[in-house]
């Protein structure tokens, strides 16, 4: 009982926080997830004799064309070429869609990371705010059934992330993978209703400096298809060997790759602009050199502040005017205090001056008389993972102890009360 | 007493000399020196920088006082191994806060008493009002509720803890109509101060719908403002400030004014004063100029000029003391006076002889007097002018024409210079008073 000081008492939870972009799994009470696992599933037809570890027969898929599949699940499997590998996501729209490709994932985590058996291992789960309530209960259905946790519990990610900013209330600003989103959080309740996103986030940013790079004709091969590469001077034509394949890499391989290169080139160059995009502005800025997986090299200008401009230059859909929607759709008496605590997370966060940009763009649109403050955690593992890191101190909090959904629970009352227990 | 005997060339006492040790009486003291001298070993491993810090090449001690008593480097190292570790155990609880009785794994020391989970205790709940069938088919049934949704409602209420924006936020609309925050904390508290009516409590809370309904009407449209209402909003402000000010500060001219004219006139006590004082209070009519003799201006200017102080102190003095400037004439007067007489071409410090001395600084009062007759006119044309505006303003279509004898005053002060001022001094009472 040590932890009465700090409030904390751990009980050996874990906390899952699934996206778009990868799912974070790690033990409660831990400042950082134990793995992040990319949130696709490599799937094979399982005609090789030889066994990876990671896979596991798939018993529910019996009735299609192949006998077995294999699955391939984090970086190191993924980023491997494999004939006829398909990658799939999981997920959609924030929220869980393919339920038997993510078992294996929480398969994968239990047996690769945690390792450990899930009974002993009360567990916390978070979602989109705008998670439907069938999947919720599906969820707590197969933690309860499948996994046999011991307790279960469901927070919502924006909340858990204003937890991990040291708020109760406070206007979340997500920005992820596939869409951005502004949450208004009272008290630790998520005020659904006033939820904006916009589909606006990383992949968007990845796909528009895709589309400007192949305009350009620079070759994207990735790195997993290189075999060896020549040293060669600015623009000049990469010279590389491509590795000697005996089959052709899927197309959905293919895609996940180029798009791994992208956001390499995404995080390296692009940069958002302190003020919407002036050609003779951005001109004036240091350009920065960029080399890709073929060895060619090239600097970038105008273009970083160009491409980041298409988060915030869309008059409905930039992240400061869905904030400012969000906002104007709650209660007016709540409003200063949402104004006053702006948190910002998630991984396209860190796209270089974002919040900057966010926080101009913000207070053009607050009220006058009304107190604007923004909090963004400086690390990017705080920004990245920060409803994890909610999560992480939730579930270790002595007094959040009896707000479990307990197996006993579950099997007096069923699925149906996670409604009731987990707002 | 050492002093005394000193002075007194008395013989000392060996025996009683008055030392501090005598005094505190302790052989402590005395064994400390020898244990600093023999701390001033450099300890291996001290930088000799840092230890001439400590102690310099005099072996004296620093002249800070050591705080600390023990043996510095000496005895600094941890005694480890020396006690055996407390046990951490992984053992299960309870936690009363919980209706299940689900046992969770926490680590505790064995030590510690197995008490009740401290956490527990932080499990508040609002105390939310409850009813029965019956008492609500008496008594809080309203058009507009039905049973189930007043259920629904006081369900949420419960779940929680009465935030009634979350309220109105999870609120059923698939089978209930979509209900405001207002509508909500009405139905209630009505339903909390019926209940409470019943059970005989004295203190029932009320909400007041419209009030709170306006007020949140108010508070949108204060967010809403735009940038530019809100300049505007800042710049009529500012605007108000300044016409209050200007307001102030002619308010207060006036009183300075009247002032002035009283003064004038409870100094002079002369019979003729007090009936010249009647007739002048009567004058509405302001075509007749009212005139004020030589001998009340006089008396006038003495008060309201510069008072010199009578040197009548004993003892020698020099002369152009006299004419220096009493410390009650204000910055502004005395820059006045000098400007005064450089426009006449006069010096500012004249050579003080007994006749120049008088005169200087009799012309000094006579400015004084001038510029606060000016400043009275001044301000007197501006009541007039005000006046008339006012006039105008409330009698539109007609113009109050001001005499001639009251218009042309300023110029023909301008013009006439000091001889005139008889003239002046008589108006300013007129519009005011």
């Amino acid at each position: 009982m040590s932890g009465m000081l700090y409030g904390g008492d751990e009980i050996g939870a874990l906390v899952f926080d699934p996206g778009h972009h990868s799912l974070r799994v790690g033990y409660a009470q831990e400042d950082t997830p134990k793995a992040e696992i990319p949130a696709v599933v490599g799937v094979a037809p399982d005609d090789t004799p030889k066994i990876e570890p990671e896979t596991k027969p798939d018993e529910s898929n019996v009735s299609s064309t192949a006998p077995a599949w294999k699955y391939y699940i984090d970086t190191t499997f993924l980023h491997t070429p494999r004939p006829s590998m398909d990658l799939h996501s999981y997920m959609k729209d924030g929220m869980i869609e393919n339920w038997d490709l993510f078992e294996k994932i929480v398969d994968y985590s239990y047996d690769k990371i945690i390792q450990s058996e899930s009974q002993y291992h009360p567990v916390l789960f978070s979602e989109c705010p705008w998670n439907l309530r069938h999947k919720r209960e599906k969820l707590t259905e197969i933690m309860f059934e499948k996994y046999k946790v011991p307790a279960f519990f469901l927070v919502k990610n924006a909340a858990l992330a204003a937890f991990a900013n040291g708020r109760a209330t406070a206007l979340v600003i997500d920005s992820g993978a596939t869409h951005t989103s502004a949450v208004p959080v009272l008290d630790g309740y998520v005020i659904t209703n006033a939820v904006v996103k916009s589909p606006l986030g990383g992949d968007y940013l990845i796909l528009k400096a895709r589309e400007m790079l192949e305009h350009m004709g620079i070759d994207l091969t990735p790195a997993a298809l290189i075999a060896s590469k020549e040293v060669v001077r600015d623009k000049d034509k990469p010279k590389y060997m491509k590795k000697k394949l005996s089959f052709q890499p899927t197309n959905s391989w293919m895609a996940y790759m180029i798009k791994k290169t992208v956001q390499d080139f995404q995080q390296n160059v692009i940069q958002v602009s302190e003020s919407p995009f002036d050609e003779r502005i951005a001109a004036g800025f240091p350009t920065i050199q960029h080399e890709f997986p073929t060895g060619y090299r090239q600097d970038f200008g105008p273009e970083r502040f160009k491409l980041a401009e298409v988060l915030f230059d869309h008059a409905m859909l930039g992240a400061g005017h869905i904030a400012a929607t969000s906002a104007g759709m709650c209660d007016v008496d709540i409003r200063p205090a949402l104004y006053s605590s702006v948190v910002l997370t998630g991984g396209n966060s860190l796209v270089q001056g974002f919040s900057d940009r966010l926080s101009r763009d913000l207070s053009s649109r607050t009220p006058g008389s009304l107190r604007l403050k923004m909090i963004a955690a400086n690390g990017t593992v705080e920004r990245r993972f920060g409803s994890w890191v909610g999560g992480s101190i939730l579930a270790s909090i002595g007094t959040f102890q009896q707000m479990w959904m307990s197996m006993q629970e579950y099997q007096e009352a069923g699925k149906a009360q996670i409604d009731r227990k987990c707002p | 007493m050492a002093d005394v005997r000193d002075i007194m060339e008395l013989e000392h006492p060996a025996s009683q000399e008055v030392t501090r040790e005598s005094i505190i009486g302790s052989d402590k003291q005395r064994k400390r020196p020898p244990t600093t001298t023999k701390t001033q070993k450099r300890p291996e491993g001290m930088h000799r920088e840092v230890f001439a810090l400590l102690y310099n090449d005099n072996k004296d001690v620093s002249p800070l006082f050591p705080s600390d008593t023990g043996h510095g480097y000496k005895q600094t190292k941890i005694k480890l191994g020396m006690r055996k570790p407390r046990k951490w155990k992984w053992v299960p609880f309870t936690n009363p806060a919980r209706t299940d009785g689900a046992v969770f794994h926490h680590w505790r020391r064995p030590s510690d008493e197995p008490k009740e989970y401290p956490f527990a205790k932080f499990n508040k709940k609002v105390d939310i009002c409850t009813y029965t069938d019956a008492e609500y088919q008496q008594h809080l049934r309203v058009d507009g509720w039905t049973k189930d949704e007043t259920d629904h409602m006081m369900q949420l209420a419960q779940r929680f803890d009465l935030r009634f924006i979350l309220m109105a936020d999870r609120y059923d609309t698939e089978k209930f109509p979509k209900r405001s925050v207002e509508d909500i904390k009405d139905r209630y508290y009505k339903i909390c101060g019926i209940m409470s009516k019943l059970r005989g409590e004295k203190k029932i809370y009320t909400y007041d719908v419209d009030h709170e309904k306006r007020r949140k009407e108010q508070l949108k449209k204060l967010y809403d403002r735009t940038q530019e209402q809100i300049e505007e909003e800042q710049f009529l402000l500012l605007e108000l400030k300044k016409i209050e000010a200007r307001k102030k500060e002619r308010e207060r001219k006036t009183q300075d004014l009247q002032k002035l004219i009283s003064q004038a006139d409870s100094q002079s006590e002369t019979p003729r004063k007090t009936d010249k004082k009647l007739p002048k209070k009567k004058i509405a009519n302001p075509s007749r100029p009212s005139r004020v003799d030589t001998a009340h201006i006089l008396q006038a200017v003495e008060t309201a000029g510069i008072k010199f102080p009578d040197y009548k102190n004993s003892g020698v003095s020099l002369r152009s003391q006299r004419m220096k400037l009493p410390a009650n004439v204000g910055q502004k007067k005395s820059k006045g006076i000098e400007q005064m007489l450089q426009e006449i071409g006069l010096e500012l410090n004249p050579i003080p002889t007994e006749e120049i001395c008088q005169n200087f600084n009799e012309l000094r009062s006579d400015m004084v007097l001038l510029m606060e007759i000016k400043s009275a006119l001044s301000t007197c044309e501006f009541e007039l002018q005000s006046l008339r505006h006012q006039y105008e303003a409330l009698n539109p279509g007609k113009t109050l024409t001001i005499p001639p004898q009251l218009i042309s005053n300023l110029d023909l002060e301008n013009k006439a210079g000091t001889g005139e001022i008889i003239d002046v001094v008589g108006s300013p009472s007129t519009p005011t008073s």
